[in-house]
């Protein structure tokens, strides 16, 4: 007849009190599980859906700090010597971060038109829309001042090849999918080190101009207009021979039923994409650039502080100084590890620079489970709390009627905390019946209680959607926003509260907790007692 | 006979609406094994505080308490109450959510005292041989009568295989003829089980059959002879 064995007796022989208490831990239950449940279902609901998002982090300049710290400066001279210093995304200072072991791939794009070589043996594919049989007059004009002031204008020439080039191998649209590589490879570390005349190219741009891999191919960076024609450069500097070493293909072509099929110009065509490294497009564009320089700088003062600096003539050794990298994009292994990212290398980013994660307006769509989730676990805290009192409570006043049986125990040499024991047994066997009723009831209750406050949280947010303007599957060449666009519908279709194992094993945890505190008060007054005083007054 | 049970120089006072009450005074007496003993005194002359002292329930102020020869400090008052004696009370002390059995088995699953595997079939043993037959000792304890409670509760006593059993009052709720049937238990005790027996009473029959009445007086105890 040990204390538990006793305990059992207590609790099967004692229905009425048994039946209560079992009652009270069934209330109980159903809330902590109302709650939970909610509140789990919230955070998975979020969980869910961060893991839908493509785990993209951007390193950039963060410019409202920039400009916030410009206007800080009174000094003139300093704010001079800034602005010559201006912030930028300096490649050295992203490398360390992405030496992380959760980095799969970054981008940081450039976009360039270019047009067909010199020689005119590349062609690009054509759509044969309306604006390709009004190229002429399509492209518009090309106006410049000349020497003596007088406004210059000839027909733009409309380029045919969309260049996007990528300071690393690799891109995460081809990781996405919406590029892949059918023949070759994607350009490598060491071709974009040396900037080698390296490219990948559709195959129906391959296809057209009855290329592979292997083979030359002659572009140009630019045309040369009558403006560029004062530099003095030749049709042949701006001639860009490259190696196909890859073969791509795409999910996105541009039919006559796409939107803008009309409208498209030559470059916006997938099929005359042309993926190329940025410091190849740099040094193609390098003679160019020279010659630009050279011509300003004959024409300005010699004491001007800009062209008479020679190292700000572009040159191969100078070429990061001259390129703009607006950002770099990062994909990470997994949507989840974003947060943590972020966190780590926070502290090591220089002064202007940000990691971003764009999820801002996940943050904003996912406020009403956030709300939601806050709500259940406050409503959560405030039913262990009142159950700790109510059964305390119980406890304590059922201690007042059982002194009799304590005094008996302690009289047959039975120790307080076998005493103490017995009643956290019949407390918790109590416990264990009354949570283990409220799984099945609490379940089905927390899945309507879920919904329905989710819904009204959504109709008492002012959360508007935002309009889709993506229409169709129009790949559009520009875009260098790898964030995934998501909906509140998304995140509410995430949404299913589901009595989990781990719930159920987080409530009978916290109802052993309630029985656990719930008896420690009790445990003092059963401390205090005296055997002598018990039974003498009995007696 | 040797002395099981040795009390030397035992004080208790307690405040009283600001007054000290001394109630045991340098009491010293000899409890020797195998005998029937009655303590007798008027009413607030502290049978009932030397009772518990004595059976570990309380602390005296000041004074020693040997059993066997050790110190009853030195044993330590639960493993003293487990182990080594029994108490018998006149509101028997059963525990109600248990069956008479399970009421005599308490006391053994305490108790560190060597006793026999079988633990139930002894319970109903003893049980039975105070006249508690098998179908009483599987019911409740409320459903049975005083007499057949004070019997459950001195099976109780015995169930642990201790040599001192103490009783307060074990007959006060009973009537004379049960009262002699309990004292009679009492007798056979301890003389045919070697069993020291202590019995704070009030009743001159009680008193009567025991081997030695002791009277308390000014806080001292005297033998009646």
């Amino acid at each position: 007849m040990n204390f538990i064995n006793r305990a059992f007796k207590n609790v099967t022989r004692k229905i009425s009190k048994t039946i209560l208490l079992v009652l009270t831990f069934f209330l109980i239950g159903n809330l902590v599980i109302i709650g939970l449940g909610v509140s789990s279902a919230s955070e998975s609901a979020k969980i869910l859906t961060r893991q839908k998002m493509r785990a993209v982090v951007t390193y950039a300049i963060d410019y409202n700090k920039v400009s916030r710290y410009a206007e800080s400066i009174e000094d003139e001279d300093e704010l001079e010597e800034f602005y010559k210093n201006y912030p930028r995304v300096k490649i050295a200072d992203v490398e360390p971060i992405l030496q992380d072991q959760r980095v799969r791939i970054a981008n940081s794009i450039s976009n360039n038109m270019w047009y067909s070589g010199s020689d005119n043996s590349f062609d690009f594919v054509h759509l044969g829309n309306s604006r390709e049989q009004n190229m002429d007059e399509s492209g518009g004009q090309s106006c410049w001042y000349d020497e003596s002031g007088t406004m210059q204008c000839e027909n733009y020439k409309e380029p045919y090849f969309f260049i996007k080039s990528n300071l690393y191998p690799g891109m995460i649209e081809f990781e996405d999918g919406d590029y892949r590589i059918v023949n070759g490879r994607f350009y490598n570390q060491e071709e974009i080190d040396r900037g080698a005349g390296v490219c990948v190219i559709s195959e129906n741009l391959a296809q057209t101009n009855g290329v592979g891999v292997g083979d030359q191919i002659t572009l140009a960076s630019s045309y040369n207009s009558s403006y560029t024609k004062r530099f003095g450069i030749t049709d042949e500097e701006l001639d860009v021979p490259l190696e196909i070493v890859g073969i791509f293909a795409h999910n996105s072509p541009l039919t006559p039923d796409s939107p803008n099929y009309d409208y498209a110009s030559p470059y916006e065509n997938p099929d005359n994409m042309i993926f190329v490294p940025t410091t190849t497009v740099f040094m193609a564009q390098l003679p160019m650039q020279q010659k630009n320089f050279d011509y300003y700088a004959a024409q300005a003062d010699p004491d001007d502080e800009y062209y008479s600096n020679p190292d700000n003539r572009p040159s191969a050794d100078n070429m990061e100084q001259n390129m703009y990298i607006e950002n770099v994009t990062i994909l990470l292994d997994d949507p989840l590890n974003v947060d943590k990212f972020i966190e780590d290398h926070q502290s090591t980013l220089s002064q202007f620079a940000s990691l971003d994660a764009n999820n801002e307006e996940f943050k904003r769509l996912a406020k009403p489970l956030d709300t939601l989730s806050m709500y259940a676990n406050f409503i959560v805290w405030l039913v262990v709390i009142n159950a700790i009192v109510i059964i305390t409570l119980v406890t304590a006043l059922t201690l007042k009627t059982r002194e009799y049986e304590i005094g008996v125990l302690l009289s047959v040499g039975a120790s307080k905390i076998k005493v103490i024991a017995q009643f956290f047994v019949e407390l918790a066997i109590v416990a264990i019946l009354g949570f283990s009723l409220s799984v099945v009831s609490g379940s089905l209750i927390a899945k309507r209680i879920g919904n329905t406050v989710l819904e009204a949280q959504i109709a008492t947010s002012d959360l508007e959607e935002e309009e889709d303007f993506n229409s169709g599957n129009y790949l559009d060449p520009w875009s260098t926003d790898y964030t995934t666009d998501i909906t509140l519908e998304d995140l509410v279709s995430e949404y299913e509260v589901t009595v989990s194992p781990l719930i159920i094993a987080e409530i009978f945890v916290l109802g052993l907790g309630i029985v656990l505190i719930s008896v420690v008060i009790p445990s003092f007054m059963i401390m205090r007692y005296n055997p002598k005083k018990i039974l003498m007054n009995q007696n | 006979m040797s002395e099981i049970l040795k009390l030397e120089n035992i004080n208790y006072s307690y405040i009283d609406g600001g007054y000290e009450r001394q109630i045991l005074k340098d009491l010293s007496y000899g409890f020797e094994a195998g005998k029937f003993y009655t303590i007798l005194g008027p009413s607030g002359s502290g049978k009932t505080t030397l009772l518990s002292i004595i059976a570990g329930l309380d602390t005296p102020n000041s004074g020693e308490i040997y059993f066997d020869g050790k110190n009853i400090k030195e044993i330590g008052l639960y493993k003293y109450r487990r182990n080594s004696i029994s108490i018998v009370f006149q509101q028997y002390n059963l525990i109600s959510y248990l069956t008479a059995v399970e009421n005599v088995m308490l006391a053994m699953s305490e108790t560190d005292n060597k006793l026999p595997k079988d633990r139930k079939n002894v319970a109903y043993n003893l049980l039975a041989r105070f006249g508690i037959v098998r179908s009483k000792a599987d019911r409740m304890v409320n459903q049975l009568s005083g007499g057949e409670q004070q019997r459950v509760a001195i099976a109780r006593s015995l169930a642990s295989n201790v040599n001192l059993i103490f009783a307060d009052e074990p007959t006060g709720n009973l009537d004379t003829a049960t009262e002699k049937e309990i004292i009679a238990i009492f007798k056979e005790l301890s003389h045919e089980f070697s069993k020291t027996i202590i019995v704070v009473t009030h009743s001159d029959t009680v008193s009567a059959m025991s081997d030695q009445r002791v009277l308390l007086k000014e806080g001292k105890l005297h033998d009646i002879s």
